[in-house]
């Protein structure tokens, strides 16, 4: 283990050290650990180079010249490797650091912990007292959160497997073009490549792992484009009015146009736009809520009422 | 035992050269601390870092350090001496961090601006976008409260909507800490009106203000009755509305017909629920439950004679 990391230690300072691109010839004539057959250092060379390319780090490769039996040359650039941090002031890196400690036992912990680590070797005085204590946050973050941020920065296809309304699992395949989080729910916007439509997905509602694909830059996010936050399905919308007991139905009371108040039952209007909800929210409330009009509505309930006692006859 | 992150080797050495250059003369514990990771890791780190150098690897090339005293000092590692670049995704770890940050401010604050400047700087050099809302469900204010009455031992005044029973309480409590599930955040706390130790969820808490008083005892009624019911429930319809309900994860488990068991702590939530679910989910047992929902939408149909 520590051999290797040796060597990969020992490559990375070469490849930043050189001012020019240096060949395979020379990485395995000048640098530490490089032993074996020809085959075997070029095997291990390969899979330096996808190691160190994981971990973020971008090797530059020569252009090969076809006139010119040149061999490839690598080298790794300052300021793809360094950061730049002549442009945040020693209260911005405090900042960052702070924002990076907020993932403590969240989903990117393990990678906020590696951020943090890069920002305690800017050895600038912080002044951090300034930074309000406030109570923990929740952080209900899906686990492919570091999935979907990397698709929609590389512009990556997304696939998942994902539960619909019906209970049925389909795989999606998404451009995503924005995510946020909701009253503790994550989601995630873009467009449903298979349908051609812009849908929005809840995290918690995707069985399994996000796919992301190798190539970048499948798509643009349209200029244009806003995310849809009110998750409106038909935007006409329709006035109830209410019976509702007094001192009952908070949900609905919050949902109120108007409240005038009764003896025993308080008269509201209430606004809605689908009515699949409004007759769900009307049922939760029992002997709470009457419904004065309009008609389907009312009959709707009383339906959805009888067939209630029926089937717990 | 310190908490283990997933990582390589030579992905902590990079970064631990231009922490140690930043931190001359730091103490062995202190790199154990902030990287995370064993003493006897760090110790294994920089005997490997000792061996690291440009090509030549004498003396002259190879990175120097002393740490035999318990601290550590470096030299001879310009090369790596400059902090490493931030990854996307650790870009976007902080981008979020920074969100929450922003939202945990009152308006006014001139903090905010600086938070929103490096955030919109951070984007446009990543191609990272900070996420398009970010709404908790509790009010900054409130969470001041609650913060205010942690830390300093005094009592909360809530008004609390108990949905099941779909009414609004005024309770004192001592608030202990605020933990959270998968959801939800709650706050742990003594409620003086119940006599008992309760969770109440924070979206639910209407409105709080820190009180005068402290509370040290916490008298228990020990007749707080635990109302805990298992129930079974036929599913009519393959709604994904009904998993969520019950907390059922997996499709493949769920089918029209099926009976699921669940353990509910209410047995209002489970009426009123059941109610408005349309009869696409059924209670099989208990079988006072079981009538209980059939006389409570009785008596909400004569409402309508």
């Amino acid at each position: 283990m520590s051999r290797k990391s040796e060597r990969l230690v020992n490559l990375v300072i070469a490849l930043l050290a050189t001012k020019r691109y240096i060949t395979k010839s020379e990485i395995f004539r000048t640098i530490e650990g490089y032993e074996g057959s020809n085959e075997s250092m070029e095997r291990m060379f390969e899979r330096d180079k996808d190691e160190l390319r994981t971990l973020g780090i971008e090797i530059e490769v020569s252009g090969l010249d076809p006139l010119f039996d040149d061999e490839v040359g690598y080298r790794i650039r300052a300021e793809n490797f360094e950061m730049d941090k002549d442009g945040f002031s020693p209260n911005e890196i405090a900042y960052m650091s702070l924002a990076a400690q907020l993932w403590k036992d969240a989903s990117l912990s393990d990678v906020s912990q590696k951020a943090i680590r890069k920002l305690s070797a800017v050895s600038v005085p912080a002044d951090i007292s300034e930074i309000p204590a406030f109570a923990p946050v929740i952080l209900t973050a899906p686990t492919f959160l570091s999935e979907l941020i990397s698709a929609i920065a590389d512009r990556r296809v997304v696939q998942f497997k994902y539960l619909d309304a019906e209970m049925i699992v389909n795989v999606r395949k998404v451009h995503v073009y924005s995510y946020f989080s909701l009253k503790g729910f994550w989601y995630f916007s873009g467009l449903d490549v298979d349908k051609s439509e812009n849908r929005t997905f809840r995290s918690d509602r995707v069985m399994g792992d996000l796919t992301v694909s190798k190539k970048t830059d499948c798509y643009e996010i349209p200029v244009d484009y806003k995310t849809d936050l009110s998750f409106k399905e038909n935007s006409s919308l329709s006035e109830a009015h209410l019976h509702v007991r007094t001192g009952r139905g908070s949900q609905l009371r919050i949902l109120a146009s108007t409240i005038e108040t009764g003896e025993e039952f308080d008269i509201i209007k209430v606004s809605y736009s689908s009515e699949e909800e409004m007759i769900a929210l009307i049922l939760w409330h029992l002997d709470d809520v009457v419904v004065v009009s309009p008609e389907p509505l009312k009959r709707s309930v009383i339906d959805a009422l009888n067939q209630l006692v029926e089937v717990h006859g | 035992m310190v908490k283990q992150i997933q990582d390589s080797q030579v992905n902590r050495l990079l970064d631990l050269v231009p922490y140690l250059i930043a931190n001359q003369g730091i103490a062995l514990d202190q790199v154990a601390k902030d990287f995370q990771i064993s003493k006897a890791d760090v110790l294994d780190d920089l005997n490997t870092l000792w061996m690291c150098g440009l090509p030549g690897y004498t003396a002259l090339e190879l990175i120097d350090l002393s740490f035999e005293s318990g601290y550590v000092s470096i030299r001879n590692a310009e090369v790596l001496s400059k902090p490493r670049k931030l990854t996307t995704i650790e870009v976007g770890a902080i981008i979020i961090g920074l969100c929450i940050l922003r939202e945990s401010y009152s308006p006014s604050d001139v903090q905010i601006q600086v938070i929103e400047d490096l955030i919109a700087r951070l984007s446009k050099k990543s191609h990272v976008t900070a996420p398009v809302a970010l709404s908790g469900a509790v009010s900054n204010e409130l969470r001041t409260e609650v913060n205010s009455a942690i830390t300093t031992k005094r009592n909360l005044m809530i008004s609390y909507h108990s949905f099941s029973r779909d009414e609004v309480t005024n309770r004192e409590i001592t608030p202990f800490s605020i933990k959270h599930d998968e959801t939800y955040e709650y706050v742990e706390s003594f409620c003086h009106l119940a006599q008992d130790f309760r969770s109440f969820r924070l979206d639910r808490i209407l409105h709080g203000e820190v009180g005068a008083s402290a509370s040290n005892e916490f008298p228990r009624n020990e007749h707080a009755e635990d109302d805990r019911i298992e129930i079974h429930i036929k599913i009519q319809s393959n709604s994904r509305k009904i998993a969520e309900t019950f907390s059922v994860k997996v499709a493949e488990e769920f089918h029209q017909g099926d009976v699921i068991k669940s353990s509910v702590y209410n047995l209002e939530w489970i009426i009123r629920t059941i109610s408005s679910l349309r009869s696409s989910a059924i209670v099989i047992q208990p079988l006072d439950v079981r009538s209980q929902v059939q006389l409570r939408a009785k008596k909400a149909l004569d409402l309508y004679v």
